[in-house]
């Protein structure tokens, strides 16, 4: 699949473009790029959707640049609010995995008027991860891993990216990503998306309310995920004011779109521009 | 003909030549690598790097197309072997010879090549795949002519790199003659499904007629090495040759018999060559020509430094290109020093391997249950095994000398 490039938000990103129709965002999440999409783009173009799957910034072959700051949840919703308006999309659905589906949750808050339909595979609404139980909390340790500004480079690296390894084991494409990640910048840049977002301080400021998601929202969580438990998922529809779906696929893990093509491509063409979004709420005109 | 200009030429892409496009594209040179194949593939060459090679690797800024093309650390190594019993056998920690560095690293060979192209790719080198019939005329501007898809080609260049490994085809045409010597046969092939072998661990030993080396590289997969007596050298091949040598790998010495070896799934072509040491009869250089790597002469591959030697030759050389603009063979004085001394010393030292190791019969094994039982009483009489793990200028001299030879081989016949 051949990649496009364009300029935005301060950084270039490079981005398959594929397919007539509905138009369909694919975010990724760590450390993939747009080919972890690779089974479901030409299914849902097949299924009559313009496919719009970004390398998001750090990853692929779009920029890396190298401070932490770049890597805000806000800087990379922006970043993909600029490309879909650059391509002159206004009402996308979105579509997210792992870190991409943290970025699809923070766009329903922050951009309810430009998203159709959500799905989120793996990673469930924020809501549910402030109040983590101690069980979610072992099993994403290796994020908290990531805090070590400089030295965790270092230490993944070492002896050949052994403790790299040992935490990915054999996972989601995990004989290419150290090809990517060895790329210049691309392991730091990497990582800045933990740091940016999940210090410890941040895990121990108080929940802030959500703003409730108005989207048509499809939840899919694979049993085999060993970083995220279900409750995750399925505990996210109490965040979901639009009709809330949750699907369990039995034989898979985390990395959902490899493991289960066919059941992912099938949830989501089954899903994607079929449902009425919920109406916004009218609220009250606040009086200064 | 295209006529072209580059400050270096390298001819061959492997370790030593692709390595060396790295490090000098990055610094700043115009480099062409020529490599014959049209694309990497598993040539089935040495995939076991010493801790010391480990730097090398890290010296010359190529470190991570190892860790990234596959390379996996092994941190003990069994010393199974027919003449140490079940409860003498020891896990040695292969972590700790070299600070910082760790384990020797397993990696399959040609992918990290293949990553190393290009990095130096990306570094602005020019790679030319397929590239065919390379001819090499020595001079202060040397040429070098080479055929493609799209016909013959012709680049003038300041330095010339022969990198060609055992073929030699630089060094024939600049008349570097090689002294060979051929001691025994090896074998190699690469493995999967071999999930029931310990993947940190790594077997180096000898039972019956072969020597065998098991390196695994993580997730089931595993390169698997024999060396055997010339007599045997037609055993594995022809049909059924694979069957055969992972059949070769059921001995008594191996934890259920080496199943998990022999129920290994080959995952790569099997190779059969002669173990040839070559030690170049004058120095691997003229005017506008250096060899590097197996080009410039090798030892025995029973020691598993010829890639280490290869990245140092690469360090080397690219350190006096860097360095300054005396190109001239004067220039590379230091290089051949330190070379031929290096040689030297794994040249000797993997004769005496070899005689230790590979060969076979109940002489051979009562010899080797001796000589162990003389290395547990007298740490020093281990020296030579020191050579695989740290670099051959920091092995105890005395490992060196005809006298300890000599004794270890009378005291133990
Ligand atoms: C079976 C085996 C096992 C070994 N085990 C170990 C081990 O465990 N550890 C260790 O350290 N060493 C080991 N060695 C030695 C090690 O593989 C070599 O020392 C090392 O590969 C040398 O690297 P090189 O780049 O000089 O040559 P090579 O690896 O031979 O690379 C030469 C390159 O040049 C290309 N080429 C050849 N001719 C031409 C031409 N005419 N034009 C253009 N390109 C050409 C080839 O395709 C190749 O890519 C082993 C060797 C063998 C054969």
């Amino acid at each position: 699949m051949n990649k496009k490039r364009i300029q935005v938000n301060d950084v270039e990103l490079a981005y398959v473009d594929e397919g007539e129709g509905d138009p369909v965002i694919l975010l990724h999440g760590f450390p993939d790029s747009s080919y972890l999409w690779r089974h479901q783009i030409p299914a849902l173009v097949e299924g009559g959707f313009r496919v719009i799957a970004p390398d998001l910034r750090g990853f692929g072959d779009s920029g890396k640049p190298q401070e932490i700051e770049a890597y805000g949840m806000q800087t990379i919703v922006n970043d993909v609010v600029a490309l879909t308006m650059k391509l002159g999309i206004r009402r996308p659905h979105i579509v997210g995995h792992d870190w991409g589906a943290a970025i699809a949750w923070m766009y329903a808050f922050l951009m309810p008027r430009r998203l159709d339909h959500l799905a989120v595979l793996s990673v469930g609404h924020p809501g549910v991860f402030a109040t983590p139980s101690l069980e979610q909390r072992a099993a994403s340790w290796y994020m908290l891993f990531y805090q070590f500004p400089g030295v965790s480079e270092e230490l993944l690296r070492r002896n050949g990216w052994r403790l790299f390894k040992e935490i990915m084991g054999r996972d989601g494409d995990y004989d290419r990503y150290l090809r990517d990640l060895a790329r210049p910048g691309a392991l730091t840049a990497g990582l800045n998306w933990y740091r940016a977002n999940r210090s410890p301080e941040a895990e121990l400021r108080p929940a802030r309310p959500f703003p409730p998601v108005l989207a048509p929202t499809l939840g899919i969580w694979g049993a085999g995920d060993k970083a995220l438990l279900e409750e995750g998922m399925s505990a996210s529809g109490k965040y979901v004011k639009g009709p809330w779906r949750y699907e369990r696929v039995e034989d898979a893990g985390h990395w959902l779109p490899l493991d289960a093509p066919d059941e992912v491509n099938k949830l989501l063409l089954g899903f994607l521009g079929t449902e009425q979004a919920a109406h916004e709420e009218r609220r009250p005109r606040r009086r200064l | 003909m295209t006529v072209d200009y580059a400050d270096v030429v390298i001819a061959g892409g492997g370790i030593a030549g692709a390595s060396a496009a790295c490090k000098l594209a990055a610094g700043g040179l115009s480099v062409v690598l020529l490599e014959k194949q049209e694309e990497y593939r598993d040539l089935v060459r040495g995939e076991w790097l010493a801790p010391w090679g480990i730097r090398e690797a890290q010296r010359l800024g190529v470190y991570d197309c190892f860790g990234a093309g596959g390379g996996w650390e092994i941190r003990e190594w069994m010393t199974w072997d027919e003449a140490v019993t079940e409860d003498e056998v020891e896990a040695v920690d292969m972590t700790r010879f070299i600070p910082g560095i760790g384990g020797p690293m397993s990696f399959p060979h040609h992918q990290v090549c293949e990553l190393m192209a290009a990095q130096a790719v990306d570094s602005g080198a020019r790679l030319v795949l397929d590239a065919a019939r390379v001819t090499v005329t020595p001079g202060r501007e040397p040429v070098v002519t080479y055929q493609t898809a799209e016909g013959p080609q012709e680049i003038r260049a300041r330095m010339v790199l022969g990198a060609t490994g055992r073929g030699n085809t630089v060094g024939r045409q600049i008349g570097v003659r090689m002294r060979n010597s051929m001691h025994h046969w090896g074998g190699g092939m690469m493995v999967e499904g071999m999930d029931g072998w310990p993947a940190d661990v790594q077997a180096m030993g000898t039972e019956g007629d072969v020597m065998f080396m098991v390196f695994p590289q993580g997730y089931g997969r595993a390169r698997l090495y024999l060396n055997f007596p010339t007599v045997n050298k037609l055993r594995y091949r022809g049909p059924g040759g694979v069957e055969r040598f992972l059949a070769a790998f059921e001995l008594d010495c191996l934890p259920d018999r080496g199943k998990a070896v022999t129920e290994a799934v080959p995952a790569g072509p099997l190779s059969v060559w002669p173990s040839v040491s070559s030690v170049p009869e004058g120095p691997p250089l003229t005017e506008g020509v250096v060899l590097i790597g197996d080009e410039a002469g090798n030892a025995d591959t029973v020691l598993g430094t010829g890639l280490s030697c290869a990245l140092r030759d690469s360090r080397t050389v690219c350190d006096i290109l860097l360095g300054g603009d005396d190109w001239s063979p004067a220039a590379f004085a230091p290089y051949l020093e330190e070379r031929d001394f290096r040689l030297e010393r794994l040249d000797f030292g993997a004769s005496i391997i070899s005689r230790l190791h590979v060969e076979f019969g109940p002489a051979a094994t009562e010899r080797r249950r001796r000589v162990r039982k003389l290395m547990a009483k007298n740490f020093a009489a281990q020296v030579t095994g020191l050579l695989n793990m740290v670099a051959p200028e920091d092995v105890p001299e005395f490992g060196f000398s005809e006298f300890f030879a000599e004794r270890l081989f009378r005291e133990t016949a």
